[in-house]
């Protein structure tokens, strides 16, 4: 009895762990990105100056009381909420007209979204021709909240066709059980060559960590610099951007607790030390310095000194009333024009940056 | 409770549906498995099928019929009501949206309501178990109340999708076969096919194929082991899935008139 019992369960075990899919794709650390075409390809010449926008698009339910990063009681968003949300950001996109856009949090196959492809579907709503994608969460379930299917990441979108696009794992956050970090977000940068006739150069996009309380986010910045580091080696020039989740050296406010409360909650109210998962930003306000230091951003520091107001690009939940800067562009020669586009408010948690990049 | 949720999770959806030959079991016999439904044989020709799980109650009888040619024939009849199941699905823990609502397959923002399905078959098996033994079956379902559920609460797993899709769609068409073969004293195998049509649903239909090695330790205990592929469409599109299958199946002896 024994020595079958034996026998079988090694089998079945064996199956288990050699036949199932993986719940969750856990990613190399380098990986081709998931490359995307529009249905038609519309001409693109080249240019001198490229206009270039980072977005936070939030997987196109605009200001949706969605639960997961604000404090909604939905999951699961209707196909026509999401397709509104989508035209909403295709209008935007098409009145700005960038020449490379890059967005953060671009659902391709979410149950929350009703599964839309939404990388194919900005492709073939907007005049951008090429996409690339890296995916920071894939998962055939998520066993918690009824979320089901999760693919969402990162989408770099361009005029010109993209190459030897990579999508670069960064570390996973080491303040969470093994559980759930199994489960959780996979950060990561997606590297692109954009070809453009006569002239290449590399589109960097990424999304950094939101939530972590340790050094977590200091090692994505750090990732991402190295990435940008690379190419600068290599002799070649970046257009790099997205959703940093950090404020700027120079920010004047730190804590946002209060702001982020959801209803139940309490911070800072009755004594309480403690401070809500990403709405304290003192411990980190140095972290983008080296950033600062040795690329160009868009809205300078200086710049965002004086009108700070003028460039946040973020606020929490339904309300339209930005208040702070997470969304950033950055170069290692020059922008022209860098401009926080503080009218598109109502379209997502977050507004598009946009600036002109001269070709060099 | 977290260790035993995958048995309950898998046992929601295979308990009710399996035990494909229009053999009856003897008079008072009873039988229980792992993941499969409890089976008593009655004394009029009739066996007796319950889901053990008992927020997903369902109950079914499977009743002989007269033979047709070398044909062994059985109708079964079930009737189900899931709408405990699937609202324990919306917080298996007791936890809410967000905290996060671990194991919770549903979102819990959507309202189930009480349905309920009837399901028809007729099955048909000739041969015997050391010859080989082969059973068809063909069946239909359909289901009342689930207008009212919003289309987006789908399990959108394999098993699970099939399963639920006759509170979503309103009917289900399901036929199948199996093969039964003893090859030693204790052992034999299963060839099983099942195909799930689902008119009007995002995904329409699934085949489900499995492939399992019996066990009879003892005139009480069966252990069956192999594989299950699974293959069907999806809300987002066709999947197929390779699984292992292990059950213990642990029956009582029939009762001697």
């Amino acid at each position: 009895m024994k020595y079958y019992f034996k026998y079988i369960l090694s089998i079945t075990a064996g199956m288990l762990l050699t036949s199932c899919d993986p719940l969750v794709n856990q990613f190399a650390d380098i990986e081709d990105a998931v490359m995307y075409r529009a249905s038609n390809i519309k001409n693109a010449e080249a240019k001198k100056s490229i206009k270039v926008m980072t977005w936070n698009i939030r997987f196109g339910v605009a200001r949706l009381d969605f639960f997961g990063d604000g404090c909604g009681d939905r999951a699961i968003l209707g196909k026509s909420e999401v397709v509104k949300g989508l035209e909403g950001l295709a209008a935007k996109i098409n009145a700005e007209d960038p020449d490379i856009v890059l967005l953060q949090e671009v659902d391709v196959q979410s149950k929350k979204t009703a599964y839309i492809d939404q990388a194919q579907w900005l492709l073939d709503h907007t005049d951008l021709n090429y996409g690339a994608y890296g995916s920071m969460w894939e998962a055939q379930v998520i066993l918690a909240d009824g979320l089901g299917r999760v693919n969402t990441g990162n989408l770099t979108l361009s005029k010109w066709e993209l190459k030897d696009a990579e999508r670069h794992q960064l570390p996973l956050r080491s303040d969470q059980d093994g559980l759930t970090q199994y489960f959780y977000l996979r950060r990561n940068v997606l590297k692109a060559k954009v070809v453009m006739p006569g002239n290449s150069f590399y589109a960097v996009n990424t999304h950094l960590t939101a939530f972590a309380t340790d050094d977590t986010k200091q090692k994505h910045i750090t990732g991402f610099k190295d990435i940008l580091d690379g190419i600068v080696a290599e002799g070649k020039n970046f257009v790099a951007g997205g959703d940093l989740n950090a404020l700027p050296p120079n920010a004047s406010k730190l804590d946002y607790c209060i702001e982020d409360q959801c209803s139940g909650e309490s911070y800072h109210t009755g004594g309480e030390s403690n401070h809500k998962e990403g709405a304290y930003f003192a411990p980190e306000i140095t972290w983008l310095s080296s950033l600062y230091q040795t690329y160009t951003p868009a809205i300078s520091l200086s710049e965002y000194g004086e009108q700070e107001g003028q460039h946040y690009t973020h606020s929490p939940f339904d309300r339209l009333q930005l208040d702070r800067k997470l969304d950033y562009l950055w170069t290692n020669t020059n922008w022209n024009n860098g401009t926080t586009h503080q009218g598109a408010t109502s379209l997502s948690d977050h507004i598009p940056v946009t600036a002109d990049w001269m070709v060099k | 409770m977290k260790r035993v949720l995958p048995i309950i999770l898998v046992s929601i959806v295979v308990g009710q549906w399996s035990g494909n030959t229009a053999t009856n079991m003897g008079v008072g016999q009873k039988e229980i498995g792992l993941f499969t439904p409890y089976r008593m044989g009655l004394n009029n020709g009739s066996e007796l099928i319950i889901n053990k799980f008992v927020l997903m109650p369902s109950i079914g009888i499977k009743q002989e019929q007269t033979m047709f040619g070398n044909w062994q024939r059985a109708r079964i009849f079930r009737v189900e009501y899931p709408t405990m199941g699937m609202k324990w699905l919306q917080s298996p823990l007791g936890m809410k949206l967000g905290e996060p609502d671990m194991f919770a397959l549903i979102s819990p923002e959507f309202d189930i309501p009480h349905m309920i399905s009837l399901y028809g078959e007729m099955i048909g098996t000739t041969g015997s178990p050391w010859a080989g033994q082969i059973s068809l079956y063909s069946g239909a379902g359909f289901a009342l109340g689930g207008e009212k559920l919003d289309g987006r609460s789908t399990i959108d797993l394999p098993g699970f999708y099939s399963r639920f899709s006759v509170y979503y769609n309103g009917f289900i068409i399901k036929s199948g076969g199996e093969y039964l073969r003893q090859f030693k004293e204790q052992w034999s195998y299963i060839v099983d096919y099942d195909m799930y049509i689902m008119p009007g649903g995002a995904g329409r239909y699934s085949f489900e194929q499995k492939g399992l090695i019996v066990w009879t330790k003892s005139p009480k205990l069966q252990i069956h082991f192999g594989y299950k592929l699974i293959a069907g469409e999806y809300p987002f599109g066709a999947q197929a899935h390779l699984f292992p299958a292990l059950d213990f199946i642990w029956r009582s002896d029939a009762k001697h008139n």
